[in-house]
């Protein structure tokens, strides 16, 4: 039977060949990870046309792929060169027995003769020797006839790589270039690679006309590129181009990047052109598919605002779609928040849009890996899915295993009391999510000028509080707190309920002023809130004030300079032609110092790395 | 070594113990061991690193949960306690981990925390 390189090279799928490395030779790419060229033998040929692929570089470097250990190919393909050369690249190999484990080569291995291409051995043509594995530390199966010395430029597979051919279906020979050597002055080119992330299509529309696009990020193993679509091409390739799969991709426009847009990084991007052909790619396992670098919630709560990240959680709870009407352009939009937490404990919210929001399937808590979200201050910290990011539900990666492999088996996952970084409570009074600002940020954010209220909570201290009109007489029915005319005759009337009653509840409406570190600002406090500042009820107050002036003022004597949690509503209101800034204390609660000082250390942290 | 009430008394954490050797320093720690002399004791920091506090008059009560020294370093890196403060954990427990964290910010930020 054939030599072993030989039926490699040949294109025959071998399963899993056991070789010995003669050699090892590092080739320098330019700026990229070296590229390790490999002297492999059967113990009867060389073939040094092997290449290990990048991911496998720390095998050479940690010394365990060296000359003469045994190893055990379990994937590999083969490419063919322009000028007919054909070049094996290691995928996936195990280190059978390490060098010193075999101590020298095996047989005495000739250089194999491929019988085409430039330099020819004399050695004699096919010899077929029966396949007599040899009985020596691994199996080495495969003997056979002699091999061309295959003669290799120094950076065969460096940046600047002479481009290998590749046949794609239709049998049109084209060149497959690396990512990484794409420039403007190249118009006739292709690339083979995975797309790792696709957008949605936008539509525009501005005096010059209107349009639509969408993008996608490629990847191949020199490195990634965005490419977009714009309008005919847009609607050709949108429901031929899927996420995570390869194509070969041929001719496009090639101008400089604009670097706003994206994180990708490449002086370039692709503008598909109607010449442009994207044709699929069966044999792609030699390219990375998506890659995440994945921090864990817990780190997130030190992650400046509006950074891009990856994480990857177990959806352990999720909302239901919501519609919501964007202010800007009256567009209906579709969003759900997520739960996810990680084996840090904490829990993060995340924001799904559009049609990822609506096709959410949280059921049986699957993991989910987001790549580019952007990390918001939102209740502390939340992350908002972009168009640009890309959501993959139980991804095939070593962390999705981990996480479930932790969540399932670990005693430690399901039970686990998460800690939430986004500060979803079980429904506080107002609804919303805790959202942490000084008064400072509050004012200069402008928050309460939009259509709607803002709420936000903050640390401060009371400094002043009015005594005057701190209280009003209201209707002493049950729900309704309406202010009641005194009739001047031991009765008070309510219109609201329509009715006189001989009595009335006192009822709080207490303005207050606090400050912080930077600014200051009046809110009101209705009854709960005003109670718990003065430390009585408001019956007692008004009998006070009937009664004791002086214990009265000692009330609010005591009431100063003391510092609580606000939660604060604020809202543009007019009055008679006049528009102010009006704030209410929904709530008021003693500080929580251990939280507050976690904020403060994260918060200082943050603004430490800003510079 | 009265003076050292005087003295600004910067807080720390055992790591910066052997930069202070021979100065006043305040230190906050949870109660490990106390030796029965009552002479020495032997606290923790946040990061569970530990110190031997020594004393110039034995203990005359029970102490225990977390502690704020006043002394100064000696050349061993342990402290000299002058005096002490027990902290009441009945209202409410004190976090000794991110009280180190805060210690981190107060000694990375000198501009904003001088120390006397």
């Amino acid at each position: 039977s054939p030599s072993l390189p030989q039926a490699i090279m040949q294109g025959e799928n071998i399963s899993k060949p056991v070789l010995q490395v003669i050699n090892t030779r590092a080739i320098a790419t330019g700026n990229g990870p070296p590229r390790y060229r490999v002297l492999m033998s059967d113990g009867v040929n060389t073939l040094s046309s092997f290449m290990l692929a990048t991911q496998l570089n720390t095998l050479v470097e940690e010394e365990r792929l060296s000359a003469q250990c045994i190893c055990q190919i379990n994937r590999y393909i083969v490419n063919s060169l322009k000028d007919g050369r054909r070049v094996v690249i290691l995928m996936d190999l195990n280190v059978l027995k390490t060098a010193d484990q075999v101590g020298g080569n095996i047989g005495n291995p000739v250089p194999y003769n491929e019988g085409q291409g430039q330099q020819r051995s004399s050695v004699p043509a096919a010899n077929p020797a029966p396949s007599k594995p040899q009985q020596q530390n691994g199996n080495l199966s495969g003997a056979g006839p002699a091999a061309p010395k295959y003669h290799a430029p120094s950076n065969q597979f460096g940046k600047a790589s002479v481009p290998s051919s590749v046949k794609t279906p239709g049998g049109s020979q084209a060149k497959v270039v690396p990512i990484a050597s794409l420039n403007p002055y190249q118009s006739k080119w292709t690339i083979c690679a995975r797309v790792t992330q696709k957008g949605q299509i936008r539509t525009w529309s501005n005096s010059r006309g209107e349009g639509k696009l969408f993008s996608v990020e490629l990847v191949d193993e020199s490195g990634e590129i965005r490419a977009t679509a714009f309008n005919d091409q847009a609607d050709k390739f949108f429901p031929l181009i899927e996420l995570n799969k390869v194509y070969y991709f041929t001719k496009g426009n090639l101008k400089t990047a604009n670097k706003q847009y994206t994180a990708v990084k490449n002086d370039y991007e692709i503008t598909f052109t109607n010449e442009t052909s994207v044709v699929p790619c069966d044999d792609a396992q030699h390219l990375p598919s998506v890659q995440f670098e994945f921090v864990s919630i817990s780190d997130l709560e030190n992650t400046p605002k509006d950074s891009i990240v990856d994480v990857i959680g177990i959806c352990k709870s999720y909302e239901d779609v919501t519609k919501i009407t964007v202010k800007a352009n009256n567009r209906e939009v579709s969003k759900r928040n997520v739960h996810l937490m990680d084996t840090s404990g904490k829990l993060v919210t995340a924001t799904l849009w559009g049609n990822e929001a609506e096709q959410f399937d949280g059921s049986r808590q699957p993991v989910v890996a987001i790549k580019g979200a952007r990390v918001s201050d939102f209740g502390g910290r939340s992350l908002s899915v972009l168009s640009s990011s890309t959501v993959v539900i139980n991804p095939d990666s070593p962390e999705a295993f981990k996480l479930r492999g932790w969540y399932e088996f670990d005693s430690e996952g399901q039970l686990l009391e998460c800690a939430s970084i986004s500060d979803v409570r079980g429904g506080p009074a107002s609804g919303a999510n805790t959202n942490w600002k000084t008064l400072f940020e509050a004012k200069s954010e402008n928050l309460g000028q939009g259509d709607k209220a803002d709420y936000f909570s903050c640390v401060g201290t009371i400094v002043h509080l009015r005594k005057e009109n701190c209280m009003y007489q209201a209707c002493p029915s049950q729900d309704c707190n309406k202010k009641v005319i005194d009739q001047q005759n031991g009765l008070y009337r309510c219109e609201k309920c329509d009715r006189e009653f001989p009595n009335f509840k006192y009822r709080m409406m207490l303005l207050v002023t606090i400050a912080d570190c930077l600014e200051y600002q009046w809110v009101t406090c209705f009854q709960e809130s005003a109670e718990f500042i003065l430390g009585q009820n408001a019956t007692f107050l008004g009998e006070l004030k009937e009664k004791n002036e002086q214990a009265f003022e000692e009330v609010f004597q005591n009431a100063n300079f003391n510092t609580y949690e606000f939660r604060i509503r604020v809202k543009l209101e007019t009055y008679n032609d006049e528009s102010r800034i009006k704030a209410t204390a929904l709530d008021v609660k003693p500080v929580n110092y251990r939280e507050y000082s976690k904020r403060l250390i994260a918060s200082i942290r943050r603004n430490a790395q800003l510079g | 070594m009265g003076d050292v009430h005087e003295l600004p008394r910067p807080r720390i954490a055992i790591f910066f113990l052997a930069q202070y050797i021979g100065q006043p320093v305040c230190f906050v720690g949870r109660v490990e061991k106390i030796h029965p002399t009552g002479k020495l004791f032997v606290l923790s920091d946040g990061e569970g690193k530990h110190t031997t506090v020594e004393l110039s008059e034995p203990l005359d009560e029970e102490i225990s949960g977390v502690l704020e020294v006043v002394g100064r370093v000696t050349n061993q890196a342990t402290i000299m306690c002058m005096s002490y403060v027990q902290f009441r954990e009945d209202k409410s427990p004190f976090d000794l981990e991110l009280y180190n964290e805060a210690l981190k910010i107060i000694h990375e930020f000198p501009e904003y925390f001088p120390f006397g």
